[in-house]
């Protein structure tokens, strides 16, 4: 009693001075993974992503809290009739962290650079439908399509544009990178910390009000904890539930959640048997139970989900909607007989090494061995997995996917005959018609219902069994305002955060 | 003397010969395309890249010219550049490299200063019942597992103190005291294996020399006991007790790496796990090699230093 | 009187050792529980009656993934360890016997896998064969081959000097007779102390491998993997990283009580000084 009373004075004090140092701290944030680079058109993962997408780097537009498109380094933007141009004027006095100005030459440069098979990004195929950038003026670009793509202004929020003269450069960025954002690369420490002051020539005045941002690489999840709570660190963004049930109630700590863009799925080979049966694919569906997984892997938070996430509301259609969400093991069973399949059926599932998703994994083993399957989990290392999920060379797999805004972004790459990361082989003409008649529309309701269609379709006999999307959360001391948890895992609310 | 020194020479030559072969051969064994793998990581590959790193690696040139032309770099120091980062290898070691150092230098201390007097009082308490609970006691500190002590020691600690800053990693010449105080729990973790293991040493060495003619003579000469114990048994326990400190570091380095993923501490340990996952392999292949070789010619100059003090070696 | 204690010590490491080695390999038998069944609604439970030593993230009953996880680790080590000896031995033995350029050879090579520290080549190993238990106890074996070689090698050259050797050569016995009728039993001790303290070490690196996520993998039980999976929720429930701890700490801790207390035993230079 007397022992918390001195507590609460001593801290009052610290209070005290912490406030007389107020927003002129540098933000201490306990990341639980080492980024491998910093180039912002090769990253291809969150630890990269977090740092650089929207502190260091800008792109033309910007995603906000709720996943609309706003305008960022574009002040403003029109498109042609037919869909297929689009001009962007760039808001003026904007400067790279070098100190020279960002101006159409630039962005010009950017996109050139992503498109590039030398420099090989892995976002290239998210300007696909690009056909051409210029220059109008200095303060002007105008980009040419090949054909309307309802999903461009979307997708150009995670288009970072970077000064003119690593256009062709592959190696400078990954170390040092050069961007407009609020906040400027500082030091990297590998496997340390990455360390980023503010950028004072920003181009919204009075922003970013911290002096900068600590990324300390923090691997045990159990070492973050004890950091924050004794306030060695101050933010642990993005975390799962059973991190978050963890801190909640302690002393000092206060959480935001949001629900998460990133969805939980098992992917399914439909080029090999058993899983080239839609039947079959099916039969996975009946097998899982998706409010088990929320509760087990989830911890209760979060939903079980369908092929869009529910945080895209004007999109997600309700599960009620899938007839084959309804957990029935008998009917699996039903189905694989159906199918001609004597079971168990003996199929292979990897899993991507993390421990919310090898949680997922055992859960589902166990659902799915109760349903006439026999399932063998084969744990890889990441670099492993993420070749074999490339290459086609799995039965099953057990994996999470950052999701994006726009549905066309997730869809017309995934489930589209040929697309980008269709790895399952999946082919199916009345999706690809749907999918190409949808990215041309630009009436939302007609859109809508393309999708909605596609959900349908997809949900029970597509390629991926989707399990949930989980609740995201944040957890940070009670002296940190202005931050709030995003849905598409950003921390672009920094710049606006005091400490 | 000098003939001895010229055949231990050779032999650390040879052994350090085997050791680039044995790493060298490794990245050779992976089944399937170790290039493929490695870019796997990446997701769009072009057949462009994949020749480039395969020129990059030197997988393209017949295995002796390969592994001719990366040991003669690597003799210069040069590794080549990580695959990912662009860094020189050799700076990603380096970097790593010192807060592991200091943790394996640290824990040593703590064991081996801790370890005498342990030692000590473990012989002069032979048999009876104390002996057999210190031993037990040496025996636990031995297999308890580091990693598992170091989690143990952060909760506890995070209850106790709760502001008492122990994670990650300053450097010493950054902050002195904020350096230490960071160090100060995974040491811990690390050196109890090591102060069971070298009281024990001190022990066993100590009840070896209390066995001898000389420490008989001098302690029916009427010299105290302690005396005794101290001045003659020691000095004699002291050789195979700093021997063994050589053999120790290897282990140490072992528990350094499973003890600084807990602490997150930035060392070779991190370096060489976060290269696992990314498929690095010219990274693990580098940093293997240059522990190993560190680790041998650390073993090379105890050795030598041994039979410096200790003529009866030289013969 | 000393010597009772000494017997009294090694009783006790007989003891410990054989009511695991029961507990692994009865697992089957004793466990409460099926290993792999999960109960989300008693998940993260501390000891209650139902779960003696309380549940893991997955509401699996932790006393049974333990019993299980013993049987695992005692598999991989005992394997790895027994590959080891039987490499190593022979090697050994062969080097002392043949002398010559086969023993400057195999003692070199047995030089170089000795020069590596432990966990590195490991490492290096599952970094080759991806993870997995059998990675972690090849490389495992790997590491230890070296250790009984150089162990072995000293003492059977002193052996192969000794009269009854000359005797056994001299009526015509084979090569492979002499290794291993007359020379491997006069090792006979010094095997029983190494191998125990061996398997101690191993059990060790079994767990280290497992924690850091190269051993065993989930849903396999395994002490290693138990405790990394556990410490992700300390905070909620510490109970399976705790007792998973203390279970990886009592079989190598039995392993090493075992290899001293025989030492102390069987070593005839130690007993003369007690």
């Amino acid at each position: 009693m007397f022992r918390s009373a001195l507590r609460g004075t001593l801290s009052a004090g610290f209070m005290v001075a912490a406030m007389a140092a107020a927003s002129a701290q540098v933000l201490e944030i306990g990341a639980d993974l080492s980024p491998t680079g910093l180039d912002p058109h090769l990253i291809t993962a969150f630890p990269s992503f977090m740092v650089v997408n929207g502190n260091i780097y800008e792109g033309l537009t910007a995603i906000d809290k709720d996943l609309k498109t706003v305008p960022s380094l574009a002040e403003s933007w029109t498109v042609s009739e037919d869909g297929k141009s689009y001009t962007f004027k760039l808001r003026s006095g904007v400067k790279f962290h070098d100190g020279s100005p960002m101006e159409a030459a630039d962005v010009v440069a950017s996109v050139k650079r992503l498109l590039s098979k030398d420099i090989a990004s892995p976002l290239a195929s998210r300007l696909s439908a690009v056909e051409s950038a210029n220059a109008v003026d200095a303060q002007t670009v105008e980009l040419k399509l090949k054909e309307p793509s309802a999903a461009l202004l979307s997708s150009l929020s995670t288009i970072a544009i970077v000064p003119r003269s690593m256009e062709t450069n592959k190696d400078a960025l990954q170390k040092t990178p050069v961007g407009t954002g609020p906040f400027k690369f500082q030091e990297w420490q590998p496997n340390g910390y990455i360390l980023l002051s503010k950028n004072d020539a920003y181009w919204e005045k009075g922003l970013p009000k911290l002096s900068g941002l600590k990324f300390n690489i923090v691997p045990e999840s159990a070492t973050r904890q004890v950091g924050l709570t004794n306030g060695q660190y101050a933010l642990l963004p993005n975390i799962d539930a059973a991190t978050a049930l963890q801190l909640k109630g302690k002393p000092n700590v206060k959480l935001a959640e949001t629900m998460d863009l990133a969805y939980t799925l098992i992917g399914l080979n439909v080029s090999k048997p058993p899983f080239d049966n839609p039947k079959v694919r099916e039969a996975v569906n009946y097998a899982i139970n998706r409010q088990e997984i929320v509760d087990a892997a989830l911890f209760g938070a979060g939903v079980p989900g369908g092929p869009l996430s529910p945080a895209l509301k004007s999109w997600a259609l309700d599960v009620k909607e899938f007839s084959c969400y309804a957990h029935d093991p008998a009917k699996a069973q039903a189905l694989l007989k159906e199918a001609g399949i004597t079971t168990p059926v003996a199929v292979s599932m990897k899993v991507l090494p993390r421990q919310d998703i090898k949680d997922v994994a055992q859960v589902v083993q166990e659902q799915m061995n109760k349903a006439g399957f026999k399932v063998e989990l084969i744990n890889q290392e990441q670099g492993q997995f993420i070749q074999d999920w490339r290459n086609s060379n799995f039965d099953m797999f057990a994996s999470i996917n950052a999701g994006q805004p726009d549905p066309d972004e997730y869809f017309y790459r995934t489930f589209r005959t040929g697309g980008s990361t269709n790895v399952f082989k999946y082919s199916d003409a009345e999706i690809d018609s749907l999918l190409d008649k949808a990215r041309t529309l630009t009436d939302q309701a007609e859109r809508k219902k393309a999708y909605d269609q596609v959900q349908k379709k997809l949900a029970c006999s597509g390629p991926v069994a989707h399990l949930a999307y989980g609740t995201l959360f944040s957890a940070m001391s009670d002296k940190l305002k202005g931050y709030d948890v995003m849905p598409n895992r950003s921390l672009m609310m920094l710049r606006g955060a005091s400490y | 003397m000098n003939r001895v020194l010229l055949a231990r020479l050779v032999d650390l030559v040879v052994v350090l010969f085997g050791v680039s072969v044995i790493v060298f051969l490794m990245i050779r064994l992976i089944p399937g395309d170790a290039v493929a793998i490695m870019l796997g990581a990446n997701t769009e590959i072009t057949p462009e890249r994949m020749a480039e790193l395969n020129r990059r690696v030197g997988l393209d040139r017949p295995i002796i010219e390969q592994y001719l032309l990366w040991a003669g770099s690597g003799l210069r120091g040069d590794f080549g550049t990580s695959l990912w980062t662009g860094r020189p290898v050799a700076t990603e070691i380096l970097i790593h490299l010192w807060p592991t150092l200091e943790l394996t230098f640290l824990a040593l201390v703590i064991g081996a200063v801790l370890a005498v007097p342990v030692g000590c009082l473990m012989a002069q308490t032979r048999g009876g019942a104390a002996d057999v609970a210190m031993r037990i006691g040496a025996i636990a500190g031995l297999t308890i597992p580091s990693f598992w002590l170091g989690i143990v020691m952060i909760l506890l600690l995070s209850s106790w103190a709760p502001s008492f800053a122990s994670l990650g990693y300053v450097p010493f010449s950054d902050d002195p005291i904020g350096n230490l105080q960071r160090m100060l729990l995974p040491s811990i973790a690390l050196a109890l294996p090591i102060l069971a293991n070298l009281s024990r040493l001190v022990r066993s060495a100590m009840l070896d020399a209390l066995g001898q003619d000389y420490v008989r003579t001098a302690r029916a000469k009427g010299l105290p006991e302690r005396s005794v114990v101290y001045k003659h048994a020691l000095r004699n326990a002291l050789i195979p007790f700093l021997t063994s400190v050589g053999i120790m570091t290897g282990y140490l380095l072992g528990g350094a790496i499973v003890v600084e993923q807990v602490f997150a501490i930035p060392g070779l340990g991190r370096l060489i796990l976060g290269a696992i996952a990314e498929r690095n392999y010219p990274l693990i292949q580098a940093t293997i090699l240059v522990v190993t070789a560190g680790f041998v010619i650390v073993n090379f100059l105890v050795d030598f230093l041994y039979m410096l003090v200790d003529p009866r070696v030289r013969a | 009187m000393k010597s009772l204690a000494k017997n009294k010590l090694l009783t006790f490491a007989v003891l410990l050792v054989a009511i695991q080695l029961i507990l692994a390999f009865g697992a089957p038998l004793l466990a409460p529980y099926d290993p792999m069944a999960q109960s989300v609604a008693r998940r993260l439970r501390g000891p209650t009656e139902l779960n003696w030593l309380g549940t893991d993230q997955l509401g699996r009953d932790v006393l049974t993934r333990i019993l299980y996880g013993y049987r695992t680790s005692l598999i991989a080590c005992v394997l790895a360890v027994g590959i080891a000896l039987f490499a190593g031995g022979t090697l050994g033995l062969m080097a002392a016997y043949y002398r010559g350029w086969l023993d400057r050879i195999v003692m070199r090579i047995m030089d170089v896998l000795f020069a590596f520290p432990v966990m590195l080549l490991a490492i290096g190993i599952i970094a080759v064969l991806g993870p997995h238990t059998f990675s972690a106890a090849t490389a495992i074996a790997v590491v230890y081959t070296p250790i009984f070689a150089r162990l072995l090698r000293g003492p059977a050259l002193v052996l192969c000097e000794s009269e009854f050797v000359a005797g056994a050569k001299a009526i015509g016995a084979s090569d492979a007779r002499i290794i291993f009728l007359h020379i491997l039993p006069n090792l006979a001790s010094v095997i029983l102390v190494q191998t125990s303290l061996l398997l101690s070490a191993a059990i060790l690196v079994e767990a280290s491998l497992s924690f850091l996520g190269l051993g065993t993998q989930p849903p396999t039980p395994s002490l290693g993997l138990m405790l990394s999976e556990g410490r992700n929720f300390l905070m909620l429930s510490p109970w399976s990283a705790i007792f998973a701890g203390f279970a990886i700490l009592f079989l190598s801790f039995g392993f090493n009580l075992l290899g001293d207390a025989l030492r102390d035993t069987l070593d005839p230079r130690l007993r003369g000084q007690s």
